[in-house]
């Protein structure tokens, strides 16, 4: 499942090994389009690597941080530590690759 | 609103959920899905009692009306040889297709001079060879959409076709793209600032630019309609026509006939240069014919500039073919129309074994 965070609850991420966020607004279509990939991946993950969903205009101080200039933009943690990031949309394969690549 | 017995609450959520039922009998949806369409309710409830766990967002829109039931089985983008061949191929096979691109086919054909070395067709115009395919098409019963794509989205078994504005969407089980040879290169500096300030779609992206400064390069009349759509939104909207002939925007749309060298910005793009000045906006908006393949479906695979297919058509995504010139030389019309056939037929044969499983 992908948890909705908000920046206060960013301590969340950091505690998490393994981590994705997903940077996306309301009105963006290629991030409605990716929700879905990242909910069953999510599933399929069953908390090996735990994901979050982040509204861009919700938190735009969390975004800030995060340099996030385009949306959908998926950001790969260890322990808080950004180790990746990917650009738009993004196909199921393109985004377990991305997770294979970068979490093993 | 009425709510049947059997569903004692429903909470709607902000976020692109797929609905969901608790145990407690407790529906959960998201307000996109509500307020793109009041029934979806009726829908989402539906597909909950039916036991359908996770759904997905659906946005089916054909015609301005919502469908949400229909997926095509074959949707085809592209009305040159190599699209109408193979939606001519597919209808055969009584497949349900959508065939989207220009009413008027391929400007590729239309304008040819002479096509010598079409079989069938001896020595003909392009306006003939038009003429002639049209008359094929519709005595097959298609109906061309005259839309363009603008973001295809593989969603894994399906493919999510949008055209326009978030809710403009239709879906379909495999793809074919035949959209022909992708424009030569872009501006300098297009692919780096494409999302973070250019973009290829006003109507799909200009929630982004409320209220700021755009500039739209067109390359068609048709875009005029888009510029004005953003002019709606935006505080100021700079008209670039790439064509001859008169321009017809709304009034607020400042027209200005130059052309575009490129594009520079920092994080994000900020200053459309021309041949006559400099352009200080917040958004570029490159509405072209044609958009380069791997832009249209994120993921695909291209080699030198051009779709990667096997012989059978299939690009690097399941479900997804290429057509004609999009997948490379010779760029012959010939050719074009009979990859149309092989992936039409491959695409029957995808579907054969997917529902097979």
């Amino acid at each position: 499942m992908v948890k909705v965070i908000h920046e206060a609850e960013f301590g969340q991420v950091k505690e998490c090994a393994a981590a994705v966020i997903d940077f996306s607004a309301t009105w963006c279509g290629p991030c409605k389009m990716l929700a879905p990939i990242l909910e069953k991946i999510s599933e399929e993950m069953n908390g090996k690597i735990e994901f979050f969903k982040a509204d861009v205009d919700e938190n735009p101080n969390l975004a800030r941080q995060f340099a996030i200039q385009s949306i959908p933009a998926l950001i790969f943690l260890k322990s808080g530590e950004e180790v990746g990031r990917e650009i738009g949309f993004k196909p199921e394969a393109a985004v377990k690759s991305a997770l294979q690549r970068l979490f093993g | 609103m009425n709510v049947g017995d059997a569903f004692k609450k429903i909470i709607i959520v902000r976020e692109t959920a797929s609905p969901w039922y608790t145990e407690e009998g407790v529906l959960i949806m998201s307000i996109y899905d509500f307020l793109l369409d009041r029934n979806s309710l009726e829908y989402q409830k539906s597909r909950a009692r039916r036991g359908i766990p996770t759904g997905r967002t659906d946005c089916v829109k054909q015609n301005g009306r919502r469908n949400p039931m229909s997926r095509y089985d074959i949707a085809i983008i592209g009305t040159g040889p190599a699209g109408l061949e193979a939606a001519l191929t597919a209808k055969a096979r009584n497949k349900n297709i959508l065939l989207i691109g220009s009413a008027d086919l391929s400007a590729k054909v239309t304008k040819a001079h002479t096509i010598q070395n079409y079989l069938g067709l001896s020595n003909v115009s392009g306006r003939e060879m038009q003429e002639a395919f049209l008359k094929q098409i519709e005595s097959a019963g298609i109906k061309i959409t005259d839309e363009q794509a603008k973001n295809i989205y593989a969603m894994g078994d399906y493919f999510v076709i949008q055209t326009g504005e978030i809710d403009s969407m239709v879906e379909a089980e495999t793809l074919i793209l035949a959209t022909g040879l992708s424009q030569t290169k872009g501006l300098p500096g297009e692919d780096q600032f494409l999302g973070k300030g250019v973009s290829y779609c006003a109507t799909c992206d200009a929630a982004l630019f409320r209220g700021k400064k755009t500039a739209v390069i067109g390359y068609a009349p048709r875009e005029e309609n888009e510029a004005d759509f953003l002019s709606e939104l935006a505080s100021e909207v700079l008209y670039f026509p790439q064509y001859a002939g008169e321009v017809r925007t709304a009034p607020t749309v400042k027209v200005i006939r130059e052309k575009p060298v490129g594009i520079l910005g920092d994080l994000s793009a900020r200053t459309l240069e021309t041949d006559g000045g400099e352009y200080e906006v917040d958004g570029i908006f490159i509405l072209r014919d044609n958009i380069a393949p791997d832009k249209l479906v994120p993921g695909l695979e291209l080699d030198a500039g051009h779709v990667k297919v096997t012989p059978q058509m299939e690009t690097n995504i399941p479900g997804c073919f290429a057509a004609g010139d999009i997948t490379g030389p010779p760029y012959q019309y010939i050719k074009a129309a009979g990859q149309g056939n092989v992936a039409a037929l491959a695409a029957v044969n995808y579907l054969a074994a997917k529902r097979k499983e």
